[in-house]
């Protein structure tokens, strides 16, 4: 022990010379997100509103979390943020690990299956909310006039309170579970093929082989694919916005779109401050239980 | 002489006319016109200059594009105009953001009514009075009075003792372009074949937009905005008004729980029973929509839309139109509204802007901006009654701009954070999710807050 002391010792600089050669790499991270991370905390407790940027930006304490935890909007947008993300990552995880099970295989026109199917992740969030809002357009859109063939509708898929949520859940999954079926399809090819040619020869059935071979395997995939998508869904809001503006009333109004609101309509950015540093707040509790679960999973 | 020297004799006089009358009429085309305000006037004193114009993607701006003004004036003054054109939810961020930079790229922009307040409080936008008093900027003919003056005043007004209306301290802020009133369009055809009066009340517009629901097929009555937010909100205040609902009483306490209110929200939820599906979450475009498709029989709203109505590209029943006057109840009065145009504070070349601001409310090329459909703002065009066969609309117009109101909204600086607390409620209670008086008594305190925030109340 002594010796590899000693040894470490004898190259004088060279711990030096590793923070050396990660501090460039380290400042601008600090400068670009701890940073802004920091200013918006800070902003949490100011007064400042758009209509007034050039004057200083008032103290006022806790005010904003007080009247953030106040208001019944505010309570409603944490309601529909949580329902709406947990939603979309347990439903995108099982038909994502679903589809990717069915499609592992290789035959005839897969390769063509497979890049038709990773298409709705290419098409800018605008383009989805718009697509989206017009096939759930009442009158004019497809899915009223596909129902009205067999006697059903129409539906005000977006402006109907007990539906809109739910229309909006459905377009994320539309575009996000192609993310979740490439990262376990990659998981799935990971799986070493001596070990399932190994539970071939011992007979294992397909469930068999799923359940204690292709699973335990991919857990880590899918437990870093559910955190992704967890903080992915927490911050959406161009697709909900283009489809909804978080109504009717607040139904759809997430957290992201309520700080929009807050900043930009309402124009006050200390409050909208207070919003992103709860934002945050909820998605690193969120994604820590994640994290810690899908951990003690492969360590399992 | 033969026949053959009689030939040569005829082409060659008429090759000689054909050269006379060709020469005559190259001439006319040469003949040159004075430009607006004459000789005298200095079009080219900022020959040279690059001028940023921010505006919306909208009915009157549109035509003004069609219309080919921009390109004129950068001929008329060796001006160079760069469009800047966006959809005009998003125009506020943008504006802000940049008349918040010391040196801003925006030379003159179009804004929403409401945002005047707080452009005109907040220093942003320049009062226009020096400008206009300068002979040297401003033409003697360009006929200030002739703007239609509701329409002044709600888009340019602001900066006194009552903040958004003329009164002591008020200043001139814009002009207006792209302005409105509001009116009604039916369709003809529906009422003629059903024996239908066009309604002067709402309760005649009540009962006629339940006719059609229930009588005629595949149509329905009227097409309302009433999405959660600013478009339920402005559903609201069209009919809050001649209902005698406002938002504040006159000591700014919050008077949208009064009996006119509730009674406005019960119209517009029959309106969406008797409504297109889904009209709770409609924007305005698919309020447009659901007229230009022949879906609704009635339309009540902004009068700008009286131009895509009567365009066969866009309408299905351009042909079968009629206008009428705001129906009334308690009072007869009607929407301002729409876009004004201002000079940012920041702007570094505010008097080319001001030129260009000045050409564009010209009242020839307001008239050419009309042609190409857009939206009338001065009384000369309006009330000229040799335009009234190919534009009817405008004799409607001119009838309902008596009645249009100035103070139609409470454009104060804090509006749009009430805007879109009161859209939000007014949306509720139109979707069922709470009634009608439960959704203003909720947002009754929050609303109060932002007005003791800002100092109006105690």
């Amino acid at each position: 022990m002594r010796r590899v002391c000693v040894r470490k010792s004898s190259v004088p600089g060279r711990k030096n010379s590793a923070y050396l050669f990660l501090a460039p790499a380290a400042s601008i991270l600090l400068l670009v997100l701890m940073v802004p991370i920091f200013n918006t905390l800070r902003l949490s407790f100011f007064e400042w509103t758009m209509r007034a940027l050039t004057e200083p930006p008032t103290f006022v304490g806790f005010r904003n979390f007080r009247e953030l935890f106040g208001s019944a909007n505010f309570q409603e947008s944490i309601r529909v943020t949580i329902t709406f993300s947990l939603s979309v990552v347990a439903i995108e995880l099982l038909l994502g690990t679903v589809l990717a099970l069915l499609l592992e295989g290789e035959f005839k026109g897969m390769r063509l299956f497979r890049t038709l199917f990773v298409l709705p992740i290419m098409i800018a969030p605008v383009v989805v909310g718009i697509m989206w809002r017009f096939m759930y357009h009442p009158s004019y859109g497809k899915i009223n006039y596909f129902l009205g063939f067999i006697g059903l509708g129409p539906y005000g898929w977006l402006s109907n309170p007990d539906l809109a949520l739910r229309s909006v859940i459905i377009a994320d999954i539309w575009q996000w579970t192609p993310f979740v079926f490439l990262l376990v399809l990659a998981g799935l090819q990971g799986v070493p093929k001596d070990v399932m040619e190994a539970a071939t020869v011992d007979g294992t059935n397909y469930f068999q082989t799923l359940l204690y071979i292709k699973l335990p395997f991919i857990s880590a995939v899918l437990g870093i694919t559910a955190v992704l998508r967890l903080i992915d869904s927490f911050r959406s809001l161009v697709v909900i916005y283009n489809m909804t503006g978080g109504g009717p009333g607040v139904s759809t109004e997430i957290m992201s779109i309520h700080l929009f609101k807050t900043a930009f309509t309402s124009q006050r950015l200390g409050l909208a401050s207070a919003v992103a540093v709860i934002l945050l707040l909820l998605i690193a509790v969120f994604a820590s239980v994640f994290i810690r679960n899908s951990l003690k999973e492969e360590r399992r | 002489m033969n026949v053959r020297k009689l030939v040569s004799i005829a082409i060659l006089l008429t090759a000689a006319a054909a050269l006379v009358f060709s020469g005559g009429a190259a001439e006319q085309v040469e003949v040159e016109v004075d430009p607006p305000g004459g000789r005298e006037f200095d079009w080219r004193q900022y020959e040279g200059t690059t001028l940023v114009f921010n505006f919306p993607n909208h009915v009157h701006y549109n035509a003004m594009l069609e219309a080919g003004v921009l390109e004129d004036f950068e001929a008329l003054t060796g001006i160079n105009v760069e469009a800047d054109r966006m959809q005009y939810m998003n125009m506020h961020d943008a504006q802000v953001l940049e008349m918040s930079k010391p040196v801003g790229d925006y030379d003159l922009i179009s804004m929403v009514v409401m945002w005047k307040a707080e452009y005109a409080l907040g220093g942003m936008i320049r009062p226009l009075e020096s400008f206009f008093d300068d002979p040297s900027l401003t033409l003697p003919d360009y006929r200030f009075d002739d703007l239609v003056p509701a329409y002044v005043e709600v888009t340019g007004i602001a900066g006194g003792e009552n903040i958004y209306k003329d009164g002591p301290g008020a200043q001139l802020y814009g002009v207006p372009f792209g302005s409105e009133t509001s009116f009604m369009i039916y369709r003809t055809d529906v009422f003629e074949e059903h024996g239908l009066e066009v309604p002067e009340t709402y309760d005649e517009l009540t009962e006629t937009a339940r006719y059609i629901y229930e009588e005629v097929p595949d149509t329905y009555g009227l097409t309302m905005r009433a999405a959660s937010g600013h478009h339920a909100t402005h559903a609201w205040l069209l009919h809050a008004s001649p209902y005698g609902a406002t938002v504040f009483d006159e000591n700014w306490e919050p008077a949208f729980t009064s009996p006119e209110s509730i009674e406005t929200i019960e119209f517009m939820k029959k309106m969406i029973d008797y409504g297109p599906p889904g009209m709770e979450g409609f924007t305005q475009d698919e309020e447009f929509a659901a007229f230009l498709q022949g879906d609704a029989a009635i339309y009540l709203d902004a009068s700008v839309f009286a131009g895509p109505a009567k365009d066969p590209a866009q309408s299905r029943v351009h042909d079968r139109i009629g206008f009428a006057l705001h129906p009334r109840q308690r009072t007869p009065l009607a929407e301002t509204g729409g876009f004004g145009i201002a000079i940012p504070e920041n702007s570094q070349n505010a008097e080319a802007a001001f030129l260009l601001m000045q050409y564009l409310t010209l009242p020839e090329v307001e008239r050419e901006i009309v042609l190409a459909g857009g939206a009338p703002f001065r009384m000369s065009t309006v009330e000229d009654s040799s335009l009234y066969d190919e534009y009817p609309e405008f004799e409607v117009l001119a009838d309902q701009l008596e009645h249009a109101n100035p103070d139609w909204r409470p454009i104060i600086p804090e509006w749009g954070e009430i805007n879109n607390m009161l859209g939000i409620a007014i949306n509720q209670a139109l979707t069922g999710a709470k009634t009608p008086e439960q959704a203003m008594e909720d947002v009754y305190e929050p609303i109060r807050n932002v007005m003791i925030r800002a100092g109006y109340i105690d």
